[in-house]
Order: structure tokens, then C-alpha cells, then sequence
């Protein structure tokens, strides 16, 4: 930053072409640890700018990129491999204009315009918008729609209820040519629609789950079973999947979300009320902050390294013996270290001398308390069994003890 | 470089203007400014690059004492100097004022005094040395490390000095009993004093008594020039604390108080610290001090964490003596394995020497051992005894191969291994 950092380098870095890249790695040499902590950090913004750019998958159902049951990506998949460009877009502009484009392509060359697909699950669009798309868009596929998006729509297509229990497949049963070609599809949980033109009738006149429009530019598909990824390869699902959305050469694949709900007063953001200095308060502030952390984190110096002694609790490697005890409830072995202490000890408060077995202790110690020696016997040479015992007849044997070296 | 609090501020006022006039024009100007205000004193702070740095170390300093280390800050430009100074030394230096402000005018020099007060036993280090100077508006500063090593050795305390004056006392005792007791082979002729009741009437001396008008009596003292040789093991166990003090601060302790007293007793004394090669080596053969000579040999000691070479320590004992000597082994009794080390070299040992083995015995066994409430406290209780048994058998051993034990607790080591050379030296032993 300023010409006095250069005096904590060496100073006989000379100038010149080959000594750019010798204090290069000098450098790198002696800051290892910066030039670690780059790596990493470069590394790591590397790798989530291509985990950002690669495309993502995401949960909503029926999305052309969702791999899971309830996606919709195989289908997506498929129409790609077969040339049809397909365009997942989530907001009703973004929509508008790829609507658009398609369609200028079309009319630049010899294609189809675009086909939309719609899949307004909580009803987000309103009237204005589905006429504006429906307007744009050459030729409109409608998944499950509700009462008010199938009023906006310019078709004459009315919802009439549900499939009824018990029918797990439908037949087409009717002579438009994708349903027809098409064949048997799932019925599970789909919904039923009024049409001039409908198919896979459960009953006749209760509506079918396919209908369409007069003019054939607008589709209504009662299911949501048939595209998913689950069922797709079932019966004729994947025909009149194929057949209904691959019929263009672009497909727009719309699922609306909360961005397009239109509102139409907005409140004030906390932003648009604050004074304008506001929007400075905080960057300036952090701006300080960074300087003071500057000033108090700038030491007078490098750190000065303590070589520490290796030092050791000389009482561990006991503690460490009891512990082994204690896990492997070494009653016994215990008992005879604590009866050899004792003895050894005996032994000598009696002036026994260091040859003196444990038989002799017994009767000088018998003999030196006055007792029988059947009796100090009966605590220097009990063998306790269980963890209690054992700590009862410590006790006693601390006892004896004490009384023979206080005698 | 560095910047002061007072910039910190100075840039927190720059927020008034950024508030008057909202807009990043004026954060521009505000951050401008700053940045003129710091290299406008940056540049106006005094150069670093004339400055020269001299030590001036004292060379030694004993653990629990305080001494001065001096810096000479000098200016060899023309404008004067006006530095913070960072001496820099390790932390168990204790260094109790290390950052000074110190003015030096052109072409001066100025002293810098550094109270040391070390906590730890060693060479204790100093690598560098750090200089701040800030400019006139003390905004920013410049900085600038400049290495300027300097040590101190710092000397074991000595605690077990206070033993010193009793232990004497009876080795003077000894010089008078030695003669009553032993007449004959191993003696020598001291002095001739006074005849007193109680004394033997052979050691009196005729020809001086008929010489003066009192009885005059011969007295003896004990054998000098005998040698002492003292091993110090600093291999893995000597790392082990024992009562707030490593076994090897407390064997130096030990080999301190024996040596000091074996000089005065008249004996030749040699030290060496040994692990797997010599660490540390001293004797009064050479010229000098011998309790110098000791506490700078053992200053710089430190366990290592190896396995002390037995099979070695017959050969050093050799080289530093061929005559029948005392060897006093300082060297835990507990240590790994000692019927593979130290049992047979000791053996070894005996048969040409008369040898010691000075020990520090954990207290913390004893109290383990009369802890019997819990089930946990009698398993460490057994714990205890069968290490206090495992310790009291190696001593037994030791003892049938004639090989004095000195086993005894941290304080109490140094006295105990004291008495053992006056009983040894009583005993005509040497």
C-alpha cells in the first residue's frame, strides 16, 4: 500500500527480467501460508461459479427439470432428443418474451409457432395475463386447470368434476387424432372437462379428461399423472404426452409462481421511507469497523515462539492401572496388591524382617494387638469377591493397620 | 505500516459530512481525503531505515532473580527519531516493560532498559526487534522488524542451597569423629590443637606438647581427593512432574546440593547429564568455579523424550574416572524396565565403584494409597501399592547388590542424598 511495507523485505532483491520471477517464488516461499489460504479460497469460488452456471434441478412438480416421481424432466428429456426446444420459464415477462421470440423465429422460417405449456397449480395468473399468453402463443396445453383460469381462456372448455373411483385407465374413445393414436392412459385422481371436443369419458356426457378447443389451439389435460416421471412409460401416457406438446418446434414450459401474483398497490418498502443518508450509515460504519479492526489487529511485530518442556503427571501411569482394574473388575488382583502393602508393611512396623511370610505377620500381629490369630487372620487373608466387599475390607485393613502402628 | 485509533475516529467524523450530503460523490471525496490525511503522515514520519541496534545481554540470570537487558536505539540520519520500541523476547522471559517510547535525536544514541524477570530455567531468546514511528498528526505509522538476536541463560535456583550450612556443620563434626573412631589406614594428619577431655590419648602429639607448656593433640580427618562422579538421566522420565517440579528440576537440585557440599568436603567432583549422549558435562578439574561451571552445564537441560542407553553409562563413568569413585545415578527407580537397565549396569557398577541411586518417590502414592471410600478410590489405592511394591522390590534388589538407595520425596531428595555421602564418607567408604 505505501512504500514502508518494502522495508520488511530484503532489500537485495535487485531489479532486472530473471529476478521477477526468482522473487516471485521467493515470496511464495516465505508466505506458504498465504499462498495456501489463495489456492483454497480461488479454488473454492471456482467450483460455485460452475455449481451456479451448470443447470440446477428443483423440487416443483411438474418442472421439466425435476428428476423426482413428481417432475417432469423425462418428458421434457425426450421432446429435446426429438428437436423440440424446450424452454422452462417461471414468470409470466420471462414467458412473454420467449413466447415471442418463438414465434418470430416461426415466422422468420417455416415452423410451427411456439406450443405453451401451462401448469398453474394455485391459480397465480389472472384473466389479463392467460388472454395475453393465449394471444402469443400458437397453440396452448392446460394442465388441471381451475374454474377461473378456464373462464379467462377463449375455448369453451368448463371443468365437470373427477374421475370416479374405481377406473384406473380411460380409453379415448373419441376421434381427435393424438388421444386416438394414443391409446388407453392412467385416470388415477384426474379431473374431468366439458368441451365440444373431449376424450377418455368414463361415462358418456360426464366429460372427458382430454378437451379441446373448436380451433384445436387450445388443449386441456385433466391429469397430472400422465407427464410425470412416474408414470410416463405407462400405458399410452408417453403417446399422448409426446403427441399433444411435441407438435411445435418450441415448447415453452410455464409453471407460474409467487413472482407473478400482481399486486397492485405495494406498500412502502422500510427502504423508499428511509432518508437517503441511510442507505450511506452502514457501509461507512463497516468501512470504520474494518479500520479498527486494522488498527488493533496490526502487531507491534511477529509473535515470539516459546519452546515448551514436554511434562508429564508422574501419577498417571497408577491412575491409569486403577482404571484397568476398575473396567476389568479385578477384584482379586487388587485385593492382593492391597494385602501385599499391608503385609510388607506389617512386616516391618513389627520388625519382622523383609523374609517374613505371611503366616508370621499374622501371628505377631495377633500376638501384638492381643487378639487370637484366627481372627487378624480373618481379615490379612479374606479374599472379597464383589466390588463392596472389597471396599469394606479395605477399610478393615486400613484399620488394622492404623491400630498396630499406633500400638 | 500501522494506523492509529486516531485515524479510526477520523474516519468515524467523516461520517457527518457523508450524512450532510447523502451521495457517492461525497463518500469519494470523504475516502480521498482520509487517504491524503494517512500518506500525508506516513510520509512525514521518520525514516526507519537509519536505525541501528545493539544488545547488551548480562550472561547469566538465576530463575528466581530479575536482571536488565539494555537496547541501544541508534540514529545514524538527519532527522530526529521518535519510535515505539518492541524488544521482543520470548514469554517465559517475563519481560515486565518490552514496548518503549524512546527519542533519539540525529546522529544519537539512546539506551533502552528491559527488566526481565524469567519464569523458566533455560536459554531464554530474544529474535527481534520491532519499531513503529508515527508521523506528526500520529495517524499512521511506519513499522519495520529488524532482527537482533540476543539470549539469556537462565541458571537453576539452587532452593536446596538452605541445606548447605547444616550439611557442612556435620562434615565438620566429621573431621573430629573420624579421628577417635578410625585410627589408622584411610586417615590423615590435620591439624594440632588443644588437648580436650574426651579425646583419645593416643593421638596425642609428644614432641609439640613438650614445645609448649598445654597437652597438644593430633587431629585426622576424613580421606580427601576422593571422586565424585554424579550422572543426571534426562531421558523420557525425567519429563515427569512430581509434586509441581519435573524429576529432572529436582535431580539438578539433588546434584547441586552433593556437589557443593563434596567440594567442601575436599572430594573431586564431576557431573554429566546423559540420555543417549552426553547433554551436559562439568568437574572441578577444570579451571574455575565449580558451582559456575555446574548451573551452566545444567541450565539448558531438558528431558528428551527417549529411552536412557544403560549399556553406555559404564563406559562415561570409565572416561571420567578409572579409580574406585562415588556414583551417584539420579534416575527414577520406576522407569520402564529396570531389571534390563538399571539393575544389571548398577551391578556392574558396584563391583568397581561405590554407587548411589538418588530417586524421587511421588507423594501423590501415599495419599492414593489410604483413599479406601469408593469402589474407584480402592482400585487407585491398589494402584498405588502396586507400584509403591514394584519400587520397594528394585530397592531391595539394588540394596542386596550393595548399591545405596536414596528414595525420598521431592523436597526431602536433596538433604537425603546429602546425608547419604556424610554416612558414606563417615563410614570411610569413599
Amino acid at each position: 500500500m505505501t512504500p514502508v511495507l518494502e522495508t520488511d523485505r530484503p532489500a537485495s532483491a535487485a531489479p532486472g527480467a530473471g529476478s521477477g520471477r526468482r522473487t516471485l517464488m521467493a515470496w511464495i516461499r516465505h508466505h506458504r501460508t498465504w499462498t495456501l489460504l489463495i489456492l483454497v479460497f480461488s479454488l473454492g469460488v471456482g467450483l460455485t461459479i460452475l455449481a451456479q452456471q451448470s443447470p440446477r434441478s428443483d423440487g416443483l412438480a411438474l418442472s421439466a427439470r425435476n428428476p423426482a416421481p413428481d417432475g417432469a424432466r423425462a418428458a421434457a428429456q425426450i421432446l429435446s432428443s426429438r428437436g423440440v426446444d424446450v424452454r422452462q420459464t417461471d414468470n409470466f415477462e420471462a414467458t412473454m418474451s420467449a413466447l415471442d421470440s418463438a414465434s418470430q423465429a416461426s415466422q422468420a422460417g417455416s415452423g410451427s409457432g411456439p406450443t405453451l405449456l401451462l401448469y398453474d397449480r394455485n391459480g397465480y395468473l389472472d384473466a389479463v395475463q392467460l388472454q395475453a399468453l393465449q394471444r402469443t402463443a400458437d397453440r396452448m396445453v392446460v394442465i388441471t386447470p381451475r374454474l377461473n383460469t378456464l373462464s379467462a381462456l377463449d375455448g369453451g372448455i368448463r371443468p365437470a368434476g373427477v374421475v370416479p373411483a374405481g377406473m384406473p385407465t380411460l380409453d379415448p374413445g373419441c376421434e381427435l387424432d393424438d388421444p386416438a393414436a394414443a391409446g388407453a392412459v392412467t385416470a388415477d385422481s384426474a379431473y374431468l372437462y366439458k368441451a365440444n371436443h373431449v376424450c377418455y369419458e368414463p361415462v358418456e356426457g360426464l366429460g372427458g379428461l382430454y378437451a379441446s378447443s373448436d380451433d384445436g389451439r387450445l388443449a386441456v389435460l385433466g391429469s397430472t399423472q400422465i407427464i410425470s416421471n412416474r408414470l410416463l412409460d405407462e400405458h399410452g401416457n408417453a403417446a399422448l404426452t409426446l403427441r399433444t406438446l411435441g407438435a411445435s418446434d418450441t415448447l415453452v414450459w410455464y409453471l407460474p409462481g409467487l413472482a407473478d401474483v400482481t399486486t397492485a398497490d405495494k406498500p412502502k418498502t422500510l427502504d423508499e421511507l428511509a432518508p437517503p443518508w441511510v442507505a450511506f450509515l452502514g457501509p461507512w460504519l463497516a468501512l470504520v469497523a474494518l479500520l479498527a479492526m486494522a488498527w488493533r489487529g496490526r502487531r507491534l511485530g511477529p509473535l515470539v515462539f516459546e519452546p515448551l518442556p514436554v511434562v508429564v503427571k508422574a501419577v498417571e501411569t497408577a491412575e491409569g492401572r486403577a482404571r484397568l482394574y476398575h473396567d476389568a473388575h479385578a477384584v482379586d488382583r487388587a485385593a492382593d496388591n492391597l494385602r501385599a502393602g499391608a503385609l510388607v508393611r506389617l512386616a516391618r512396623v513389627l520388625r519382622l524382617g523383609p523374609d517374613a511370610g505371611s503366616a508370621a505377620v499374622v501371628d505377631a500381629v495377633a500376638r501384638h494387638l492381643g487378639r487370637t490369630p484366627e481372627d487378624t487372620a480373618g481379615i490379612l487373608e479374606a479374599r472379597p469377591r464383589t466390588e463392596t466387599a472389597l471396599v469394606h475390607w479395605a477399610q478393615e485393613l486400613e484399620s488394622l493397620e492404623e491400630e498396630v502402628t499406633a500400638r | 505500516m500501522a494506523i492509529s485509533g486516531r485515524f479510526v475516529l477520523l474516519a468515524l467524523a467523516g461520517l457527518v459530512p457523508v450524512m450532510l450530503f447523502p451521495g457517492w460523490g461525497t463518500v469519494l471525496l470523504v475516502c480521498l481525503a482520509l487517504i491524503a490525511f494517512l500518506l500525508l503522515d506516513l510520509a512525514m514520519a521518520a525514516s526507519l531505515r537509519k536505525v541501528t541496534l545493539d544488545r547488551t545481554l548480562p550472561a547469566n540470570v538465576t530463575l528466581t532473580g530479575s536482571t536488565e537487558s539494555v537496547l541501544t536505539v541508534g540514529n545514524t540520519g538527519s532527522r530526529p527519531l521518535r519510535v515505539l520500541v518492541r524488544d521482543a523476547w520470548q514469554p517465559s522471559a517475563g519481560a515486565q516493560n518490552p514496548r518503549q517510547q524512546v527519542d533519539v535525536p540525529a546522529g544519537e544514541r539512546r539506551r533502552m532498559k528491559v527488566l526481565l524477570k524469567p519464569a523458566r530455567r533455560g536459554d531464554l531468546a530474544a529474535p527481534h526487534v520491532t519499531l513503529r514511528a508515527f508521523g506528526p498528526l500520529r495517524l499512521a505509522a511506519r513499522q519495520r522488524t529488524l532482527p537482533c538476536p540476543g539470549s539469556v541463560r537462565v541458571l537453576p535456583p539452587f532452593h536446596s542451597r538452605r541445606h548447605l550450612p547444616s550439611k557442612l556443620r556435620k562434615l565438620r563434626e566429621l573431621d573430629g569423629k573420624a579421628a577417635v573412631q578410625i585410627r589408622g589406614a584411610g586417615t590423615e594428619f590435620d591439624s594440632l590443637r588443644d588437648y580436650v577431655r574426651g579425646d583419645d590419648v593416643r593421638s596425642i602429639d609428644w614432641r609439640a606438647t613438650a614445645r609448649r607448656s598445654a597437652v597438644v593433640v593430633r587431629t585426622w580427618r576424613p580421606e580427601r581427593d576422593r571422586r565424585v562422579v554424579i550422572m543426571l538421566d534426562t531421558s523420557r522420565t525425567a519429563a515427569a512432574r512430581i509434586d509441581d517440579e519435573p524429576r529432572l528440576d529436582t535431580g539438578i537440585e539433588a546434584a547441586l546440593l552433593l556437589a557443593v557440599l563434596a567440594e567442601r568436603g575436599g572430594d573431586r567432583v564431576d557431573f554429566f547429564a546423559f540420555d543417549r549422549r552426553t547433554r551436559g558435562r562439568a568437574g572441578s578439574a577444570s579451571k574455575g568455579n565449580l558451582l559456575g561451571q555446574l548451573v551452566q552445564a545444567m541450565a539448558p537441560l531438558e528431558p528428551e523424550l527417549i529411552e536412557l542407553d544403560w549399556s553406555q553409562i559404564p563406559g562415561q563413568v570409565r572416561q571420567i574416572s578409572a579409580h574406585r569413585s562415588l556414583v551417584v545415578l539420579l534416575t527414577p527407580l520406576d522407569g520402564g524396565a529396570p531389571e534390563e537397565g538399571l539393575l544389571p549396569m548398577a551391578a556392574q557398577l558396584a563391583q568397581q565403584h561405590v554407587v548411589v541411586v538418588a530417586s524421587v518417590r511421588d507423594p501423590m502414592l501415599g495419599t492414593m494409597r489410604k483413599e479406601r471410600t469408593t469402589a474407584a478410590q480402592v482400585f487407585r489405592a491398589a494402584a498405588a501399592e502396586r507400584a509403591l511394591l514394584e519400587r520397594e522390590a528394585v530397592a531391595i534388589q539394588l540394596r542386596q547388590m550393595g548399591v545405596e538407595v536414596v528414595d525420598a520425596e521431592p523436597h526431602q531428595l536433596p538433604p537425603a542424598l546429602a546425608d547419604a555421602y556424610i554416612r558414606l564418607k563417615a563410614a570411610g567408604r569413599l
